[in-house]
């Protein structure tokens, strides 16, 4: 497991060059240019090939790719930002990426701690109306956009009841948070209900717990212990995928409660060429994909002892 | 001067603006798009603010007009004078040309209350050195901070800041300012005649990478040289003694103190610029308000400057919420002091029984023209009867009051109303769709419109953040086709792709829009329409509006050169390479009924030490 | 664009579902094996007993078949304006009322479904099932290199910050992709192309599809490479069973039910993409109506308290399509893979 975790590390700078250069030379080969964003509609050939010189961004692209990466690599530098001048971009995602951290964990915290419980009961009820009913219900709200859910939330907690501040970020413990994490959270629930009442049904056809019961441990020892266990599985999947899906952006989410996170940030960045932000984005986003995969993966087996690791079938 | 007398002048005077948005891409009337904004995301807040104003305004077609909205429909009173106070000094009506004015200012039979915070949405400068900027956003907050020998009244007149007076020369083109004895930088340091000298060459130098530079400081000799790396000094800067200074300039400009009120002419701490180089994070300013707290894309806090020396203002600090939200929620629970109005929300608070209703304002209509541009180089709009004819088949008036709910005003020329050199006397296109059938029919296409050879065409049209396609377009689009059967497709890109594609001119026909940057008519005409104008976008070309240009540009007198503008728009329409669309008329804003003297202005002037809480 | 927003768990979904098909499945159910067509047959038997999937699957042919046949069915054409009508509510003319220009929503409702089904239809198809489950079967089958290959490209897709490669990229070639139809347009004499939003369609799918094909490409490829290691195939190899037939009986099976899933979850997925593409002005062109862009013009307070009806026809008909595929998936789910009842 340690050579499995040790091969998947070292593909990882691989994997961030080609990333790296792939997005670098779109950027700069894609149309537009930061610094033709900044003119606008003012536009003067003379001023923008001087401030293009002056940037580097005219120097050929391995040139400035090679310079760009080295700063990374020797001096952890990613840059000043074009579209904050003055700004480093390690400066502005030290700020904004705790708030995404943060607000993903509030919602994923919503969706297992519904998902979960509601899995387990479903299961149990197996084949009633009342497993029906709760997998439905949960599907139902999956299916609702955000373009509904942000809106109405807002329209009754924070007008009509005036009970959650409307947005803004103050932290995990404070009242803004609720509203993002729960249209944000809310989604995954049928996932997780449905993930955990599968394994959970599937680990109650196992000969294991047969024998446990057989054994005549007690009902609830049987449940906690094997099935819960069992029910984990999903659990790190969903908080794999979360810290991967940070970088992704909650951008909608974020703009509707006025959420300084990394999905808008990016997003802007992107529609002003603000090349570094971008960058940085990438590395950033590759590495937590590839570090989340490889967590999960390592996480299975201590969770599910059928899966080994190595063998080529988890890749 | 009464009001009713004051409001035509103050209209004319509004020129004065010269800085409104640097750019305005707008692809659609302000209040369109303050709409598309809200319907983005929601009420007009989170897109109008977040979004799109963190824009640089030169850079989102949406951003502009939502970045005028965070600030003109922000809030609106109607004109500066509001009850409480009267203007003294200042407005003296000669306009702009009069040069040097003595500070307009309010003063108050009793001193309002002190203290207290403003709380309002804005968005993310794109930087706080003056010397950078081109947004208004950015300006909004560095002309809180920071300031220059002149600034901008509330009557939009050039009005001394630091300078206790200026004359200038009989020939017009030397100016001596002499700075206060009470001009003092944030931390007490007394501003020289030095520092100015050393802030404009800073702003020249091309190391501090100016996109504005040229524009606004281009009129004093040596600027170009310094900016090339030819020079060192700006030799037309001259400092007298320690508190006077002397900038020559290569032509007389009557506009020439409006541009210099621009924050690229502001003054910098030498010492702490050099020195530190987080220097912007606690910027060394002369406004009236330093910076307190910024986090970026979170929160801005100014905290009054005690020592200003125009009078420390009424409130104790301005807090700028930076990451958004639902401005109009955000309002209605008590969490901000005012907020733009989005379109649907405006038939709710006309309502007289509305509780909001009585805390609406209008705002003045911004200095701006939209436009469909009609590249003439390419068919079928190298016709100019085809041209004519698709301003003839579309009804203006009638989209405007159905579509727009009459927040626009169909432009009938160039030049939009109170603007300098504005006329009513020009010939233009009203709606008179056989009179389109009948050109077309005279057009070379015609034939090719018979036989469904027709050139194809195709209207570009810029977007991002959520930017919906404005809902006028796609009802020009359907009278084109029911009253020509011409069919028109749009292709919608992102903004900087549309940007590059628009100068690079490879557009047939796009939708843009342009936004006054000084109140001159040169800034509309000579910049559109000038044959090798770097905006003149679609190819157009008449030598005889060409050889009209040149003569304006240089002709002295008032009168004259504003008749030869009327001449050359007058050409312009009558060559029709765009159609006209709209002057993007009045918006609304609310504010809650304890803030006194929140200005509605279409400028980045410092404006927050005017503000105090009326309890 | 797959992890974008709220449809994040729904994409990880594909995932997650093969993992729970691994460490449930891959060992096919006794008495199953003897005869392929048993299982099916007892799948299809199971899914057809339950009532809410089948009344779903019915809405979903309903929804399906009414967007594509949109033109025959439509009241009104959807670029019909009528300026008169602007923002006018639900009535019996226009049973789902009016939109700012007054065309009829019900009808721009049907038009944007179509959009919705046209786009997924192809970028799930292409993207998904032919490129995910082509790429698995080779990369399953051949191993060594050429699965080396694939998989390190996939895992270089899939860890891109998509967003920014798809704006790039549909940046950068759809105006030359615009003008190349165009003249082929102006060639053949056909002037639909562009006007229907074909070509939008088509950017879009493609653009959506090289970020979509990985996840069922790897499902894929681990169920090949179980089945070759199981001792039923090696028997089925020796008793001379063919390629297609070990496909069908001991691989199709257990991938059907998380490709269904991965369907109906990339359907959110992918209807999110398009709309998120809408949003950064690269989306469908107007007048050609688009749920998504429907929603995010409308999807604002101001519109739920002045006019609901801009907003809650367009969001009902997107919950009502992506609540029956999650019933759907849901089901076959249940019925497809009996270890997990």
């Amino acid at each position: 497991m340690g050579a499995y975790a040790i091969r998947r590390l070292l593909w990882l700078p691989f994997l961030l060059i080609i990333v790296t250069f792939i997005t670098f030379t779109l950027l700069r080969f894609g149309p537009g240019d930061p610094v033709q964003v900044w003119l606008g509609q003012h536009q003067n050939d003379e001023v923008r090939q001087r401030i293009l010189d002056e940037l580097g961004l005219n120097d050929p692209i391995v040139v400035q790719y090679v310079r760009y990466i080295e700063g990374v690599v020797t001096r952890l530098d990613f840059g000043d930002s074009f579209r904050f001048r003055g700004k480093s971009v390690a400066e502005l995602m030290a700020k904004k990426i705790p708030v995404s951290l943060q607000l993903n964990l509030a919602a994923i915290i919503i969706t297992l701690g519904v998902g979960i419980p509601l899995g387990l009961f479903a299961a149990l009820r197996q084949g009633t109306g009342i497993d029906n009913v709760v997998v439905a219900v949960a599907l139902a709200f999956q299916s609702l956009p955000v373009f509904i859910t942000a809106p109405v939330l807002l329209l009754i907690f924070a007008l009509r009841l005036d009970i959650l501040p409307t947005s803004g970020w103050n932290g995990f413990f404070s009242p803004n948070i609720v509203m993002p994490a729960v249209v944000m959270g809310v989604p995954g629930i049928a996932i997780v209900v449905r993930l955990v009442r599968a394994s959970v049904l599937d680990v109650l056809g196992q000969d294991y717990i047969r024998t446990a019961r057989a054994k005549g441990l007690a009902e609830r020892v049987v449940r906690w212990r094997h099935i819960l266990r069992n029910a984990m599985i999903p659990v790190v999947t969903s908080f794999g995928f979360t810290i991967a899906g940070l970088a992704g952006g909650t951008f909608i989410v974020e703009i509707y409660f006025g959420i300084p996170g990394v999905g808008l940030f990016t997003i802007e960045s992107l529609f002003q060429r603000d090349y570094p932000v971008l960058m940085a984005f990438a590395i950033i986003s590759t590495t937590l994909f590839v570090l989340a995969n490889l967590i999960v993966d390592l996480m299975y087996p201590l969770l599910d002892p059928r899966i080994r690791l190595g063998a080529g079938h988890v890749a | 001067m009464t009001r009713k007398n004051c409001a035509p002048l103050l209209i004319t005077l509004l020129a004065g603006l010269a800085l409104v948005a640097l750019a305005c891409g707008g692809s659609s009337p302000a209040t369109e798009d303050a709409t598309a904004a809200s319907g983005s995301a929601d009420a007009g807040s989170s897109a109008a603010s977040t979004p799109a104003a963190a824009a640089p305004a030169g850079s989102t077609p949406s951003a502009a007009p939502t970045a005028a909205m965070s600030e003109s429909s922000a809030v609106a009173t109607q004109a500066p004078p509001v009850p409480t106070a009267a203007i003294v000094g200042g407005a003296t009506g000669a306009a702009i040309d009069s040069g040097c004015a003595p500070s307009a200012d309010l003063t108050f039979d009793n001193r309002p209350p002190q203290g207290g915070t403003l709380v309002r949405l804005f968005a993310d400068p794109t930087s706080l050195d003056p010397h950078q900027i081109g947004d208004v956003t950015s300006s909004v907050v560095v002309s809180e901070i920071f300031g220059g020998l002149v600034t901008l009244g509330l009557d939009y007149q050039p009005a001394l800041d630091l300078a206790e007076s200026c004359a200038i020369s009989a020939d017009g083109t030397v100016y001596t300012f002499v700075l206060r004895d009470n001009a003092r930088f944030h931390d007490g340091r007394p501003v020289t005649a030095q520092d100015v000298k050393w802030s404009i060459e800073r702003a020249a130098d091309p190391d501090t990478l100016s996109t504005n530079a040229q524009n606004y400081l281009g009129d004093i000799i040596g600027v170009d040289d310094k900016l090339n790396g030819d020079a060192t000094e700006v030799s037309g800067v001259r400092v007298i003694d320690a508190r006077t200074i002397e900038f020559t300039i290569d032509s007389p400009k009557s506009y020439f103190l409006a541009k210099l009120s621009y924050p690229t002419a502001f003054v910098l701490d030498r010492q702490q610029v050099e020195n530190d180089s987080s220097w912007l994070d606690r910027p060394n300013g002369t406004g009236a308000f330093r910076l307190g707290v910024y986090e970026v894309g979170e929160l801005i806090i100014l905290e009054r400057n005690e020592l200003y020396h125009l009078g420390p203002a009424h409130i104790e600090s301005v807090r700028m919420i930076l990451s958004g939200g639902s401005a109009m929620i955000m309002y209605e629970n008590d969490e901000i002091h005012l907020t733009g109005v989005g379109i649907d929300d405006l038939p709710r608070l006309l309502d007289p029984n509305d509780p909001l209703n009585p805390q609406l304002h209008r705002s003045p209509q911004d200095f701006d023209v939209f436009y469909i541009g009609l590249n003439v180089a390419e068919p079928p709009f190298d016709d100019p009867k085809v041209r004519q004819a698709l301003n003839y088949a579309i009804d203006l008036p009638g989209i405007a009051e159905n579509v727009l709910d009459g927040r626009v005003s169909p432009a009938r020329g160039v030049i939009p109303p109170g603007f300098p050199s504005y006329t009513e006397n020009l010939r233009s296109y009203d709606y008179n769709p056989d009179l389109a059938r009948e050109l077309i029919g005279q057009s070379k296409y015609a034939a090719d419109l018979e036989s469904g050879d027709f050139p194809r065409i195709t209207l570009s049209i810029s977007g991002s953040f959520g930017a919906a396609i404005p809902a006028y377009l796609e009802v020009i689009l359907e009278q084109w086709n029911q009253e020509l059967d011409i069919q028109v497709d749009i292709q919608q890109t992102e903004w900087a792709t549309f940007l590059e594609d628009v100068n690079d001119r490879k557009y047939q026909m796009y939708a843009l829009g342009w936004v006054a940057d000084y109140p001159d008519p040169e800034n509309f005409l000579d910049i559109l329409f000038r044959s090798d104008s770097q905006n003149n976008h679609n190819n157009y070309a008449n030598p005889e509006v060409d050889r009209l240009l040149e003569m304006a540009r240089t002709e002295r007198d008032r009168e004259t050169r504003f008749q030869l503008y009327n001449q050359i728009e007058q050409l312009i329409l009558d060559d029709a390479p765009w159609v006209w669309t709209w002057f993007s008329g009045e918006g609304y804003a609310l504010i809650k009924p304890e803030v006194s003297d929140y200005f509605l202005l279409q400028m980045s002037i410092p404006k927050y030490r005017y503000i105090y809480f009326n309890q | 664009m797959s992890r974008n927003r709220a449809n994040e768990p729904a994409d990880a979904t594909p995932a997650r579902a093969s993992i729970a098909a691994e460490s449930s499945g891959g060992v096919i159910p006794e008495g199953i094996l003897a005869d392929g067509h048993s299982y099916w047959g007892l799948s299809v038997r199971r899914l057809l007993r339950k009532k809410l999937a089948m009344l779903c699957l019915s809405l979903i042919i309903l929804m399906y078949g009414g967007a594509l046949l949109s033109p025959l069915i439509t009241p009104y054409e959807y670029t019909a304006q009528d300026l008169s009508q602007s923002r006018a509510g639900p009535s019996l003319a226009h049973p789902f009322g009016a939109d700012r220009l007054g065309r009829d929503m019900l009808t721009r409702v049907i038009y944007g479904l179509r959009t919705t089904v046209i786009i997924t239809i192809v970028s799930l198809m292409g993207g998904t099932l032919v490129l995910g489950v082509a790429l698995g079967l080779l990369s399953g089958y051949m191993g060594r290199w050429v699965d080396s290959i694939i998989m390190r490209t996939g895992e270089v897709t899939s860890s891109f910050p998509d967003i920014i490669l798809i704006l790039i990229f549909v940046a950068a070639l759809k105006p030359r992709l615009v003008d190349a139809v165009q003249g082929f347009e102006d060639a053949t004499g056909i002037d639909w192309i562009i006007r229907l939003g074909l070509l939008d369609y088509a950017i879009i799918s493609v653009a959506l599809s090289i970020f979509g094909w990985f996840g069922m490409a790897r499902l894929v490829r681990g169920q090949v490479l179980q089945a070759r290691e199981s001792q039923y195939t090696e028997a089925a190899l020796v008793m001379g069973a063919s390629t297609a037939r070990i496909l069908r009986v001991h691989i199709l099976p257990n991938i059907l039910s998380p490709l269904i899933v991965s369907v109906s979850a990339g359907l959110a997925g992918v209807a999110g993409s398009e709309l998120v593409l809408s949003w950064i002005g690269i989306g469908v062109q107007p007048p050609v109506p688009s749920l998504g862009r429907m929603m995010f013009e409308n999807g604002s307070i101001n519109v739920i308290r002045n006019e609901p009806h801009l907003i809650l026809f367009p969001i009902g008909t997107v919950t009502l399509l992506f609540f029956c595929f999650n019933i759907l998936g849901d089901a076959v789910n249940d019925a497809f893979n009996p270890r997990a009842r």
